[in-house]
């Protein structure tokens, strides 16, 4: 596994509002396999290559929710610029529910298929910022013309989970808001594509890694804090959802979750 | 050196709907709004009341229970001082806070009543223990 891509946040482009929390771009330099962790988020990625100027040949790629890593075979020269959708959006963006692409995603014919507009994003572009504003300002007409709204108790429900850091069961959360087990499910699917255990479980992990990395804590005060059964417990959800051990860390990406 | 106690830091869903109910409920004055609307003071002397966004503990790493209005209350409360706890606590109610305990008198004659604010927080409405 090499971090074989420069990944960096733009900050500025981000709009909460319009339901995208990041703007990013990245290019690679090499050959090479890039390792993707789940985070509970689905983008909208323009790929193409970096090295054309001006781009042309660009490729829509919609990523679906994923519950375990994956690795994406890098060349040199590959560009990427992406938008990561905040949870809840997914529908009012795009006109259709995320549930369909767990651990999927649509790629060129198939994403211009689900969506004929993304047409209008492969046009050619001087540079990758181009490419940024121009997804930017696509995503944000989506969102404020939709006729799809995120459910009211949808947002509450997703903070729950974040600030909990994963650690809290269905049923709290239900009980918290005083509504069925079944209405935080049908409201997490709608809005994530993913079932509250697998949505949590991978809050839970996200947080084991940056106490871990960020807060240098050991593995065993590590998978106590994060709320793992034990340090076993904990390398067991690693290998399945990072294909790494907690004691051997690789120089990931972790994107900033912001909820 | 003793250290002073300088803030309570309450997490909550929404800080700007937060600190305009303690407003209207409670009388209490904003002192200060971040801009990114996830941090906010409220004027209340030697030691402030602050709100953060549920988000600002997942920045800062770690993990809490969020407050919810129809949760079982979290095990702690805040405790506010009035001139007429009667009247603060009529005012609380009618603009949105959930009555618990309409205030009485204590045998050491302090006035004590509990709401819980839109988070579910508890509030102790009371009057000043005089000697």
């Amino acid at each position: 596994m090499t971090a074989s891509a420069r990944y960096t946040e733009l900050p500025e482009l981000a709009d909460h509002a319009s339901g995208f929390e990041a703007v990013w771009v990245s290019t690679s330099d090499r050959n090479g396999p890039y390792r993707v962790l789940p985070d509970g988020r689905c983008d909208i990625i323009l790929r193409f290559d970096a090295r054309l100027t001006p781009i042309t040949a660009i490729t829509v790629v919609v990523t679906g929710p994923t519950t375990r890593f994956y690795d994406i075979a890098l060349q040199p020269g590959m560009g990427f610029v992406g938008i990561r959708m905040r949870p809840g959006f997914f529908e009012k963006i795009l006109g259709f529910e995320p549930s369909g692409l767990a651990d999927g995603n649509l790629t060129g014919g198939d994403a211009l298929a689900a969506l004929p507009d993304f047409e209008t994003l492969c046009a050619p572009a001087l540079d990758h910022d181009e490419l940024a504003a121009r997804l930017a300002a696509f995503v944000r007409q989506r969102s404020l013309s939709s006729r799809f709204a995120p459910a009211p108790i949808s947002a509450s429900i997703i903070s729950a989970f974040h600030a909990a850091g994963g650690r809290l069961r269905v049923g709290e959360v239900a009980a918290m808001h005083g509504i069925s087990e079944r209405t935080v499910q049908r409201v997490l699917i709608k809005a994530i594509g993913l079932k509250p255990k697998a949505f949590a479980s991978i809050l839970q992990f996200h947080r084991a890694l940056r106490l871990l990395r960020d807060h240098r804590l050991s593995p065993a005060d590590a998978a106590l804090e994060a709320g793992y059964a034990d340090q076993a417990h904990m390398n067991r959800v690693f290998r399945r959802m990072g294909g790494f051990s907690p004691a051997r860390l690789p120089d990931v990406t972790l994107v900033t979750l912001g909820e | 050196m003793t250290p002073s106690f300088g803030y309570s830091i309450v997490y909550v869903a929404d800080v700007v709907a937060t600190v305009s109910f303690y407003e209207a409920a409670f009388g209490l004055r904003r002192k200060f709004v971040h801009d990114s609307n996830l941090y906010a003071e409220m004027e209340t002397g030697q030691t402030t009341l602050a709100f953060a966004g549920e988000a600002m503990a997942e920045m800062n790493g770690f993990a809490i229970r969020a407050n919810r209005r129809t949760d079982l209350a979290a095990g702690f409360e805040l405790a506010l001082i009035f001139a007429d706890p009667h009247d603060a606590y009529r005012r609380a109610v009618a603009a949105g806070a959930s009555p618990l305990k309409p205030p009485e008198e204590k045998p050491w004659r302090q006035i004590v009543g509990y709401v819980r604010d839109i988070n579910g927080c508890l509030i102790e409405i009371a009057s000043a223990v005089t000697a």
